[in-house]
């Protein structure tokens, strides 16, 4: 059989992956997990740290003072579990709903508040883009953009670089993170391909949370799910139980190993459930009942699932649950409160960083234009005037 | 699409034909332009009875060593080999995928961080500009991708966004630019924008795309496209069109040592039929500089890749026109002693702006030339920045000769590519105004 090491066969049977074969979801935490306690409650720590700042910058979106959020309810254990089975030192690429990574990695509460708010802190857009779209080059983070699935293939040649660098070859992996609709996009087939053609150590995680917006799963695909494609790929693949941190956790450990020893990529699907509103702009109750939702916070719950596993090793209770909730609480309101206090970047900053090097005239000449507008109206314009004063030094650096 | 590939494959060929029937638009005579800076050939006497410039001939380009080694803005990477005027460098006779392959060579053994690949390069590319590198420098730095157009062409741009986020030197070529678009998304909304969204944090200098462009003969819909106008609007890239086989050395350097990505479209006509002596050694020649070929006082012919030939041979025949044009409703006698200026743009984005308007400050009439259709073409933003600066000196509107604004049809490119003829018209109406 040239191209082909199947069997052969005189039957005539079209294979259907989804009847003949399901790829089963593996999971650790009814309770088998081995693991020291102080991992442990890093891990449940890091995922509650989450909804603490979920809770809060949800709110302040809807009252005006950031303009747009997205939350990671549900998803906790599958972005902290998968964090935590990473070097600190791999290459994260991701899609927009895996702040955890950053979490686990030490990014601070200012940090976020930095970005989210785009004040002078936040280095990592400058304030131009918009919230969540974090980046940390010192997290090894890769600066989040809107368009979907374009990191995949991006990321495959992040993992062929690591392979190509002397000083990390054998030592680091690239992680992309992607959902199951960006997984729809042609560059997912473009990253699974080069990835598994060229040998690079990528770690490709799927979110399966059951929606992109508004369209179900069901919608997204007639398959097996994204795991199913992976064979195709040539592309080692596993589903694991998004909603248990351990299992999560071991998947992407073992993932890891294979592919910094392989130099090839692995597939892991995490089944979850996306318990919050795709965004803030999105009202999910207009396309699945509430009662849905709250059946899934109830019945598969990955933060009360990772508790009672703590619980059940002595390694947590109730008092150290109101002590965190109320810590988390009082530092991530501190730290929003002292983020909107600040000012943007300096307005000049605008037009730099679109070249590398020496500006080019055309962009000089625009932001000139700018400071002659500026100059001329900035003073009787309320609109321009009010602006202004947000910018470190009131935009002086234009005038 | 490999079949058509393959098929394009014999544009090689094309050349020569296509050269046959540019002589055929005139059997007259061209000589020297009328009062400009002689050139190196010009100063070689013509041959009995004169000929009609055309690739294979032109003046423009430059065959010693002489006149190579002091080819305008060359910057050397290495030091003299002698403490000769010329520096001792040596010369060898290529064309111009020999000099993309000599380019690519440097830069690989220049830099063990550069990675070559695309469809097809491994084996030496359907252009031969790869050929040998894979046995040279290794299949783990010159390497095929996978041959499907969503995979390869915006995987391609992907994978090598990916290596040059991580401060590598990724050297991607997509086979043909009328299949960029695919990549269009990776280009423009990642490339582009990667140092301006991480606030300068991330960047992807290190990607140069190289592409093949313009048309060939015979290439119809989907192997004769002129991109580069569509990226116009995407700040943060640069766009780069080679005339020559120096030129292309030069420029493909710069572009790949450039701290920023670079969009290397190589027009695929001149990849056989221009040759010249080009520098052995590492050289760049600078981006954002357009280069003044011909000088004039009269008029500004402005272009860039292929149509630069075809500007040459307008500007033949406008000085000393064929017999069946000697009319003087054709090309009046006053217009035969314009003084056109000829200019190389060179790089597309960003474009150098100065050097356009100090020319045209000082003639006073413009014409663009390119292959690309007229509307949204790179001809209209220039047209328009023209106007701003030198309306004052305009004494013509400016004119655009370009593609027409349909596809590529494959029987009708005698008549959708802006020729000599089309070019002569507009100088003269653009004179005569």
């Amino acid at each position: 059989m040239p191209n082909s090491a199947s069997p052969v066969t005189t039957e005539l049977h079209f294979f259907d992956a989804v009847s003949d074969k399901v790829i089963p979801a593996y999971r650790v935490l009814d309770g088998n997990g081995q693991i020291g306690e102080a991992f442990a409650r890093k891990i449940y720590e890091k995922m509650s740290l989450l909804p603490a700042l979920d809770n809060v910058l949800y709110n302040v979106q809807r009252q005006g003072k950031i303009s747009f959020y997205m939350t990671t309810h549900g998803e906790e254990a599958a972005v902290i579990g998968s964090a935590a089975g990473l070097d600190d030192t791999d290459e994260v690429m991701g899609q927009y709903r895996e702040m955890g990574v950053l979490l686990w990695r030490g990014f601070s509460l200012n940090a976020i508040m930095g970005q989210c708010l785009g004040n002078e802190e936040d280095s990592g857009t400058k304030g131009r883009q918009m919230p969540v779209h974090f980046g940390s080059p010192a997290h090894h983070f890769h600066t989040i953009s809107s368009p979907l699935a374009t990191q995949i293939p991006q990321a495959a040649g992040v993992g062929y670089a690591l392979k190509r660098d002397p000083a990390r070859r054998g030592k680091n992996c690239t992680m992309v993170y992607f959902g199951e609709g960006a997984a729809s996009e042609g560059d997912f087939h473009a990253g699974m391909l080069l990835a598994s053609v060229l040998g690079s150590p990528t770690v490709f995680f799927c979110r399966n949370n059951g929606f992109a917006i508004s369209t179900p799963a069901a919608e997204q695909y007639a398959g097996d799910g994204i795991a199913s494609r992976g064979p195709g790929y040539g592309v080692k693949t596993v589903r694991v139980d998004g909603n248990d941190a351990l299992a999560v956790l071991a998947a992407v450990r073992e993932a890891r190993r294979y592919a910094i020893a392989e130099s090839k990529p692995v597939l892991i699907e995490a089944t979850t459930y996306r318990v919050g509103h795709h965004s803030t702009s999105d009202d999910s109750f207009a396309y699945r009942p509430r009662s849905e939702v709250e059946n899934w916070k109830k019945t598969d719950n990955p933060l009360w699932r990772m508790r009672r596993f703590l619980e059940g090793r002595g390694w947590w209770d109730e008092a150290a649950e109101q002590e965190m909730k109320d810590r988390y609480k009082n530092e991530v309101l501190a730290a929003f409160r002292r983020g909107e206090t600040l000012k943007r970047h300096p307005l000049g900053e605008l037009f730099t960083d679109v070249y590398g090097g020496e500006m080019p005239w055309h962009l000089k000449e625009q932001r000139d234009e700018l400071s002659a507008l500026l100059k001329k109206y900035s003073n009787v314009w309320e609109p321009w005037k009010k602006e202004l004063a947000k910018f470190q030094g009131n935009g002086k650096e234009m005038l | 699409m490999h079949g058509l590939r393959q098929h394009a494959q014999t544009s090689r060929f094309v050349s020569r034909s296509t050269l046959r029937t540019l002589r055929g638009v005139s059997a007259c005579q061209g000589r020297r332009y009328a009062g400009t800076t002689p050139t190196e050939a010009q100063e070689k006497p013509p041959p009995a009875g004169g000929e009609l410039p055309s690739i294979a001939t032109s003046k423009l380009l430059r065959v010693t060593r002489e006149t190579a080694l002091k080819s305008p803005g060359l910057m050397w990477t290495s030091e003299p080999e002698s403490a000769s005027p010329d520096g001792g460098r040596e010369t060898r006779k290529m064309n111009m995928y020999q000099a993309v392959r000599d380019a690519l060579g440097i830069a690989l053994s220049t830099d063990e961080s550069a990675v070559v690949f695309g469809e097809d390069v491994a084996f030496g590319g359907v252009f031969r500009c790869t050929m040998g590198l894979a046995q040279e420098y290794g299949k783990e730095r010159v390497f095929n991708t996978p041959l499907t157009e969503q995979a390869s062409t915006n995987g391609i741009a992907g994978f090598g966004i990916g290596l040059a986020a991580m401060g590598q030197t990724a050297i991607a070529e997509i086979q043909f630019s009328d299949y960029i678009f695919p990549a269009f998304d990776q280009l423009v909304n990642e490339a582009a924008k990667i140092r301006y969204r991480s606030g300068g944090q991330f960047n992807v200098g290190g990607l140069t795309v190289r592409t093949p462009c313009m048309s060939v003969g015979h290439g119809g819909l989907y192997h004769s496209q002129s991109p580069e106008g569509f990226f116009l609007g995407a700040s943060g890239l640069k766009v780069v069109v080679p005339r020559s086989p120096i030129q292309a050395k030069g420029l493909l350097l710069a572009s790949i040592r450039d701290p920023n990505p670079v969009i290397f479209m190589e027009p695929k006509i001149l990849y056989r039929s221009s040759v010249e002596q080009v520098p052995i050694s590492d050289y760049t020649l600078p981006l954002s500089k357009m280069e003044t070929l011909v000088r004039g006082s009269d008029l500004t012919l402005l272009t860039w890749g292929t149509p630069l030939y075809t500007c040459e041979m307008a500007m033949s025949m406008l000085s000393s026109p064929p017999p069946s044009l000697q009319g003087e409703d054709f090309v009046p006698r006053d217009a035969r002693k314009a003084n056109i200026e000829l200019i190389d743009l060179r790089t597309i984005l960003p474009w150098d702006m100065e050097g356009v308007i100090e020319s045209v400050n000082r003639t006073g009439r413009l014409v663009i030339v390119h292959e690309a259709g007229r509307t949204g073409g790179v001809g209209a933003e220039i047209a328009a920045e023209v106007q701003k600066r030198c309306f004052l000196k305009l004494a013509a509107p400016v004119k655009r000769v370009c593609g027409w604004d349909t596809p590529v049809g494959l029987q009708y490119e005698k008549f959708y590519i802006p020729d000599a003829l089309r070019i002569l018209d507009a100088m003269v109406e653009t004179l005569k105004y």
